[in-house]
């Protein structure tokens, strides 16, 4: 991907292609550094700087949020953006590509975890730092998160596994109720529950149990579902799961004890940034390695012609059994990070709405690549967020771009694509000098 | 060359900006004040968020002709900041956030139904600002919560209005009850209503009590078991579009008892999708739009003449409770531009607030959050219309 992107680079001419040469090279490592200089930046010299080109706040979501509600401000967001962001970024990735390059290849003589952790870092730094900004910086961060969980875990099923599964709100239901009836009736008092069982300052400690079991709740449910449906193929999949979502729906419209309709609220807050962003690295980290196992080879088999898998080994009924729960289990555990997150769930959440919005990211982004799915996760968030002004043109505008994406894009924007964290962290300039 | 005019072109524009922006700021202007409205403009209940913003802009618009909301004296320019919750929980809490992180608004209204008013309640309370949900029935909207409060009754009162409104009016024993189990809001307040008419009439008074699940349409077998029963009234707290279904089919099954309901009928499509078949019928509610007099009249007149029809209970409550809003500011007595200190000041007053004489009655508020008011017995009268019947007061 990076020589295809080098050697296109070649070839393009005009200011696009020499810009793009002048930034080759540089590693991610170089690029994350940028935006941690740039963020920093911005935590000690935005106000400031703010002020000074008048403009009411920092810009929020890279002025995604004012362009449509304060159109007048747009010049000073722009600048704003170019002055923290553009430039400082380019500049430092630039000017330190030598050294971030050397950096980079000296991190890679270690065992694959260390650099992996050290650009870990690095990007929650940043993101820490950015985030500190502004609660609603936080909140947005947190349910993208959620957001990107979801999807790539839509994408094992409907991308890697080719199957159309309409029940991921109901998996995500079952999470976020499993969670959290784990987490109010351990450790917090609540109307539904009583007293806590456990002492609250365990609680943070036992969170992620508390992830784990609304995670396998999810898993059961798919295991039941699996049992009858994996017998069917296609639209049959798609009728059997769109029947387990209202299943789920109405079975916790009518369970009392987590209180029916008007749903359970009183979660404590142990959803905090850090605890997301870990869970969303496991997620994304766990899922990657399994489709690219031998067990994610075989379920891009089974997608691609069932019968010859099953004549080359492949035991194709439980490669798919294996996949569907392990989909459904990080289903789940999204679905309990978003009731901690919101502290609150109710029974119609988890609706057609959800899942239309969830299919929406996984086919915008791109199927079977887990680039895509993070990639259509955080664009789609992002555009809703930034389209809220408009009220009902939003729902105009972004169906029509899914519509774009599907005609001149058919399997979404980034798709079939492997997303090799080795790869990604290499150092770049000895190719550079060979080209 | 061409590198360079990219990144200096920028820099000249900032510099512009920067000269442009730095003369007019230095005017000291009375502090701004900032009122958020959180409404379902888009999903399931647009119509809902209509009301909501229309009533808001009515209440603007009389603001901005008296040239400011006064406090202390001064008179203080009043923005809203309209957002768009997609009646979706999880939005409903970003919009919470942005407006209270991002725009710094001192109060916010909304968001208007239960499953997003809870959650962004939560976060109102966090930041410490006070938010008031005029149509929000849920109890734990506002329980432990000292910065939110709503503008209208709870299902715990209305429940017992509409036993005893029945008992007084009719002298009837046995009651059956049809709601939507599904649904929040009509199975609160069936059950409500079931407790409160045990207590009158004894265990098993209640001789029907019937569910369905929302987007029902056929409701004869549940309608047939409720007549058989021997039921001489039937309860229905349900939204207008199912109200219309269930009236018609229960005539057509040879009901011929009355048929009361709640506040959520209260929107002016239950009587046109239901026609004839619900004139003649009561329900609880808000307020009365036919018949209404002094202030409640004159808002009604005035809606109608800008929007061409007429407002419903969530247009009417959005309207009340950015009336308390205004005076728990003016009771506060000084905008101080400082946000923490100002928003800690209007909760005070708002929690104080007696007596507001409002559209849809008379409201006192307490620490609880939950105001105090009468709710009105409306009777469907032989044109369609709804006419005020009888006030019940707790």
């Amino acid at each position: 991907m990076v020589e295809m992107n080098d050697a296109h680079a070649m070839k393009t001419k005009g200011a696009r292609g020499r810009l793009r040469r002048f930034f080759s090279g540089i590693p991610v490592l170089g690029w994350l550094l940028g935006a941690l200089v740039a963020v920093v930046l911005e935590h000690y010299l935005g106000d400031p700087l703010v002020d000074r080109i008048g403009l009411d706040k920092i810009p929020v979501l890279f002025g995604a949020v004012i362009i449509l509600k304060k159109p007048l401000m747009i010049p000073g967001a722009a600048v704003f953006l170019l002055l923290i962001y553009v430039i400082p970024i380019a500049v430092v990735a630039r000017a330190g590509k030598t050294l971030s390059n050397r950096l980079a290849g000296a991190l890679m003589r270690f065992p694959i975890a260390v650099p992996a952790l050290v650009h870990l870092g690095l990007l929650y730094g940043a993101i820490h730092i950015w985030s500190d900004v502004s609660a609603y910086r936080v909140l947005t961060l947190k349910l993208t998160f959620v957001a990107i969980m979801l999807t790539l875990s839509l994408n094992v099923i409907n991308g890697y596994m080719g199957e159309f599964s309409c029940s991921h709100p109901g998996f995500m239901a079952l999470g976020a109720y499993g969670a959290s009836v784990f987490t109010v009736l351990l450790f917090s008092s609540d109307r539904l529950f009583g007293d806590p069982l456990l002492p609250e300052a365990l609680g943070p400690f036992l969170f992620p149990a508390g992830l784990i079991f609304g995670g396998l709740i999810a898993s059961l449910g798919a295991l039941v579902i699996a049992i009858p449906s994996f017998r069917t193929r296609g639209d049959y999949l798609a009728i059997i799961s769109l029947a387990f979502l209202f299943i789920v729906k109405s079975m916790i419209e009518n369970l009392e004890f987590v209180g029916g309709p008007r749903g359970l609220s009183g979660q404590p807050n142990y959803a905090n940034l850090p605890t997301v962003f870990i869970w969303t690295v496991l997620c994304v980290w766990i899922i990657n390695n399994f489709v690219r196992s031998t067990l994610g080879k075989a379920l891009n088999a089974v997608r691609d012609d069932e019968v010859a898998a099953d004549a080359m080994t492949v035991n194709t009924r439980r490669t798919k059994m294996v996949a569907f729960m392990f989909a459904a289990f990080w289903a789940g555990v999204a679905g309990g990070i978003y009731a901690h997150v919101l502290r609150y769930v109710n029974p119609g959440t988890f609706g057609i709405q959800k899942l239309a919005e969830v299919l929406a990211m996984v086919y915008f982004g791109g199927l079977n690549s887990v680039y895509g799915s993070i990639t259509g996760a955080v664009s789609l968030s992002l555009l809703s967020e930034a389209l809220r002004p408009l009220e009902i043109f939003k729902w105009i505008i972004i169906p029509l771009l899914l519509i774009l994406v599907m005609i001149y894009r058919p399997t979404g924007l980034i798709a079939f694509r492997e997303f090799d964290v080795r790869k990604v962290m290499q150092p770049k300039s000895n190719r550079d000098d060979e080209v | 060359m061409r590198k360079g005019l990219v990144f200096v072109a920028p820099l000249l524009i900032a510099l512009g900006i920067i000269g442009l922006m730095a003369s007019p700021c230095a005017l000291a202007k009375a502090e701004v004040i900032k009122i958020g409205i959180n409404a379902p403009m888009t999903g399931d209940i647009p119509k809902v968020g209509e009301g909501s913003k229309y009533a808001a802009r009515m209440w603007l618009n009389d603001i901005e002709a008296n040239g400011g909301l006064e406090v202390g004296g001064v008179k203080h320019p009043v923005e809203l900041v309209i957002e768009d919750n997609e009646s979706k929980a999880e939005s409903a809490v970003k919009v919470n956030t942005k407006m209270i992180t991002e725009d710094e608004v001192l109060v916010i209204v909304g968001p208007q139904s239960s499953k997003q008013a809870v959650p962004a309640g939560g976060v109102a309370n966090n930041y410490e600002t006070p938010m008031i949900s005029p149509w929000s029935t849920n109890p734990d909207t506002t329980k432990d919560r000292p910065f939110v409060f709503r503008g209208c009754f709870l299902d715990p009162f209305q429940g017992p209005v509409v036993a005893n409104f029945i008992t007084n009016e009719f002298g009837y024993t046995k009651a059956a009850v049809l709601y939507d189990v599904a649904s929040d809001y009509p199975k609160g307040l069936a059950e409500f209503f079931k407790q409160a008419w045990e207590k009158l009439h004894g265990k098993g008074s209640v001789v029907a009590y019937e569910s369905f699940t929302t987007k029902d349409a056929d409701f004869s077998s549940q309608l047939s078991k409720i007549i058989r029963s021997g039921a001489e009234v039937l309860f229905t707290p349900q939204y207008y579009n199912e109200v219309a279904l269930i009236v018609q089919q229960a005539k057509e099954l040879g009901w011929q008892n009355p048929i009361v309901g709640s506040d959520s009928w209260g929107s002016a499509e239950t009587v046109e999708l239901c026609g004839e078949a619900c004139y003649g019928l009561f329900f609880s509610t808000h307020y009365a739009a036919a018949g209404a007099t002094g202030k409640t009249k004159a808002f009604i007149e005035r809606y109608k003449e800008k929007y061409g029809y007429v407002p419903d209970d969530v247009a009417a409550l959005t309207w009340d409770s950015l009336g308390i809003v205004e005076t728990a500011i003016q009771k506060c007595g000084k905008i101080t531009g400082k946000v923490e200190k100002d928003r800690n000041c209007i909760r005070d007053a708002m929690a104080k607030v007696e007596q507001y004489d409002g559209i849809t009655g008379q409201m006192t508020f307490t620490e609880e959050g939950d105001p105090i008011k009468c709710a009105v017995i409306v009777k469907i009268s032989d044109q369609g219309e709804y006419e005020f019947y009888k006030s019940v007061c707790p």
